[in-house]
């Protein structure tokens, strides 16, 4: 008798999932990207205006998606928006489609700044969706100097007070910046070069972490900050007198863009998304929430006044010589930087 | 399936069958597959290529790798100790009490485990925070007069382990404590023991048992427990975990990933077996 009732509940339970699976709504999309990457109303917007139902689903981390879209041959996803570097191997793994730009309505308002980059030369796969700079941030209260660029953050002043967040390819390349070298430069000496200088970094460091950074700034648990800019706009609208600092020696810069699967299930209603989230109005909407700066010139002037400057390029970076993306390096190169990087963590708690 | 348990019934091996197909599939299937891609060679940019090598396992030899299994070891070490020293006396005494007293001393115990580790976690971070709760009693009592830098220290770090390993001492000294027949220590010293010599010969032996296993549920997990060491040491502590995690993630090095995984398997297995050839000895 119970395993009848335990088939009948299975039978239900499987039936509902049917159901569930041909929603009544007119098509469906699967967007794919990290958590709290749009505000509900943008999607709900979206969902009303066109009857197609947003299926949001997450990764965490860049290399989960590519493993995932790996695994399902480029299928199973529409909207995939994901970090620079990344996508320039899901292009090479050949697992993006190009993009049929006539299809955008809206293609036009993409701030040229963020297009051409290496990830995609010639704009033929993805549209960018934010961009952020690493930046120092400092509270002046805090700390008794003016910093001006990343070679300011090894003062014996600052003591046990800096916190960084958790990557090695940016805290690395921070020391490769004030030796003169790039942020992707293959050269083994200079990798380690920067190690032996990072060295003399860590008796400052007091805090490696990536998720909200700018907590620790405003707790006063440290007193400068080298972190992503969402971080940097939620510590900045939280206390207005904390100092940003576009480092001298060059910033380094990284893009999130919008990419379709090459194949992708519903690409018509990925289009429709990507062109909607391209509107200057739901653009603006979005970067309020997004807190990277904004890719798309046409929506910088919609930003909230309070939050305009923080979410638009300054106009000192356009011209920065040292400006640099971060992009993929030999994997010789990448050993180097984790061995360095690790070092130097260890460093830090001895 | 030994053939003891193949009595009359033929099929009753049939719903055992779940089991072992889920523990096979499961359990040894991403086993094998780690071994397996341990030996492999990564690819330029992502993925792996089917070429042998020792190379990730050569690697662990580097001497800034082989320094995060001396620092898992260390924080284990450090841990383990200090949880034996507050976590044993307490079980021993627990078993003592009314039996309505362990009732509540076990709910006690208990009711963090009702929310998530991480969430706890946080919880000391409140604490130990510049200007926290601590720091403010601490300046209310006029010991300290102004914050101290507690959180993302060693110190907080070792805290958080004994926080998030003692209930498992606690537990298993107890159920070994409680079995004790007390009767035996008051006969030991009735024969003259001193109280150290009836504790040693009589109590302590008789729940060594209880103590073993509780080592072996701290110890093991306290060398895989790194987001202990993330969060309340600012990621300053690398033990292995956080190098796995960081070669897995960030990296793309999955087959040294995988190497850095089989070796601390490898690691904890030998301390296992230690323990159990001690506590075998002991008994």
């Amino acid at each position: 008798m119970k395993k009848i009732l335990s088939l009948l509940l299975a039978l239900l339970l499987a039936l509902s999932l049917a159901s569930c699976g041909s929603a009544p709504a007119k098509g469906e999309l699967v967007l794919f990207t990290w958590e709290a990457m749009f505000p509900q109303e943008v999607l709900d917007g979206f969902t009303e205006e066109t009857g197609i139902a947003v299926n949001y689903a997450n990764f965490d981390y860049d290399e989960t998606m590519l493993a995932k879209l790996e695994a399902a041959e480029g299928g199973d996803y529409d909207v995939v928006i994901a970090d620079d570097y990344i996508i320039e191997m899901v292009i090479a793994e050949g697992l993006a489609q190009k993009l049929d730009t006539a299809k955008l309505e809206h293609y036009g308002s993409i701030n040229p700044a963020y297009q051409g980059q290496f990830f995609d030369p010639d704009d033929q796969y993805t549209v960018p969706y934010g961009a952020g700079v690493q930046t120092i941030v400092y509270d002046p209260n805090a700390v008794g100097m003016e910093i001006t660029g990343y070679a300011d953050l090894w003062d014996p002043s600052l003591k046990d007070s800096v916190g960084i967040i958790d990557s090695g390819r940016v805290i690395n390349g921070m020391a490769l910046k004030v030796l003169g070298e790039s942020y992707n430069t293959g050269d083994l000496e200079a990798i380690r070069r920067a190690g032996e200088k990072l060295g003399e970094l860590a008796p400052n460091i007091r805090l490696i972490k990536d998720d909200n950074l700018q907590d620790d700034l405003l707790s006063g648990e440290i007193g400068a900050a080298v972190m992503y800019t969402s971080q940097v706009t939620m510590a900045l609208l939280a206390n207005p007198e904390l100092k940003v600092v576009y480092p001298k020696e060059g910033v380094g810069f990284g893009v999130m863009a919008n990419f379709i699967p090459v194949n992708a299930p519903h690409p018509e209603a990925a289009y429709q998304f990507i062109d909607y989230i391209l509107r200057p109005e739901v653009s603006a909407q979005c970067y309020e929430f997004l807190g990277y700066y904004c890719t798309n010139k046409d929506a910088d002037a919609l930003i909230a006044e309070e939050m305009r400057g923080y979410l638009t390029m300054p106009e000192s970076f356009a011209d920065d010589p040292g400006r640099e993306m971060i992009g993929n390096i030999p994997a010789e190169a990448l050993e180097e930087h984790e061995k360095v990087w690790t070092r130097f963590k260890s460093a830090c708690g001895a | 399936m030994k053939s003891k348990v193949r009595p009359q019934k033929g099929w009753m091996w049939l719903t055992l069958l779940p089991l072992y197909v889920f523990t096979l599939l499961f359990v040894l299937g991403p086993l094998v597959y780690m071994v397996v891609l341990s030996f492999l060679t990564r690819e330029e940019v992502w993925g792996v290529r089917l070429d042998f090598t020792l190379e990730n396992y050569a690697n662990i030899f580097e001497p800034v790798y082989l320094r995060t299994f001396w620092e898992s070891l260390k924080l284990a070490f450090l841990s383990t100790g200090l949880v034996v020293a507050i976590g044993y006396p307490f079980g021993y005494f627990m078993a003592k009490l009314t039996a309505r007293w362990k009732k509540r001393v076990t709910l006690f115990l208990m009711i963090p485990f009702w929310t998530s580790s991480l969430l706890r976690l946080y919880g000391w971070i409140i604490i130990f925070r510049a200007g926290g709760i601590f720091d403010r009693l601490l300046m209310a009592l006029h010991i300290t007069s102004e914050p101290l830098k507690l959180l993302y220290t060693y110190p907080a770090v070792v805290v958080g382990m004994v926080y998030a390993l003692l209930p498992f001492m606690i537990f298993s000294v107890y159920s070994s404590a409680e079995k004790l027949d007390f009767s035996l220590v008051e006969a030991a010293r009735d024969l003259g023991a001193s109280p150290l010599k009836a504790f040693l010969t009589v109590s302590l032996k008789l729940t060594l048992p209880g103590l073993f296993s509780g080592l072996v549920l701290t110890f093991v997990p306290s060398m895989g427990l790194f987001f202990i060491a993330d969060i309340l040491g600012g990621n300053k502590v690398v033990l292995v975990g956080s190098l796995i995690q960081e070669q897995l993630m960030k990296a793309r090095n999955w087959p040294f990933a995988a190497a850095l995984s089989i070796a601390l398997l490898l690691l904890t297995t030998v301390f296992l077996w230690l323990s159990r050839r001690l506590s075998k000895e002991s008994s």
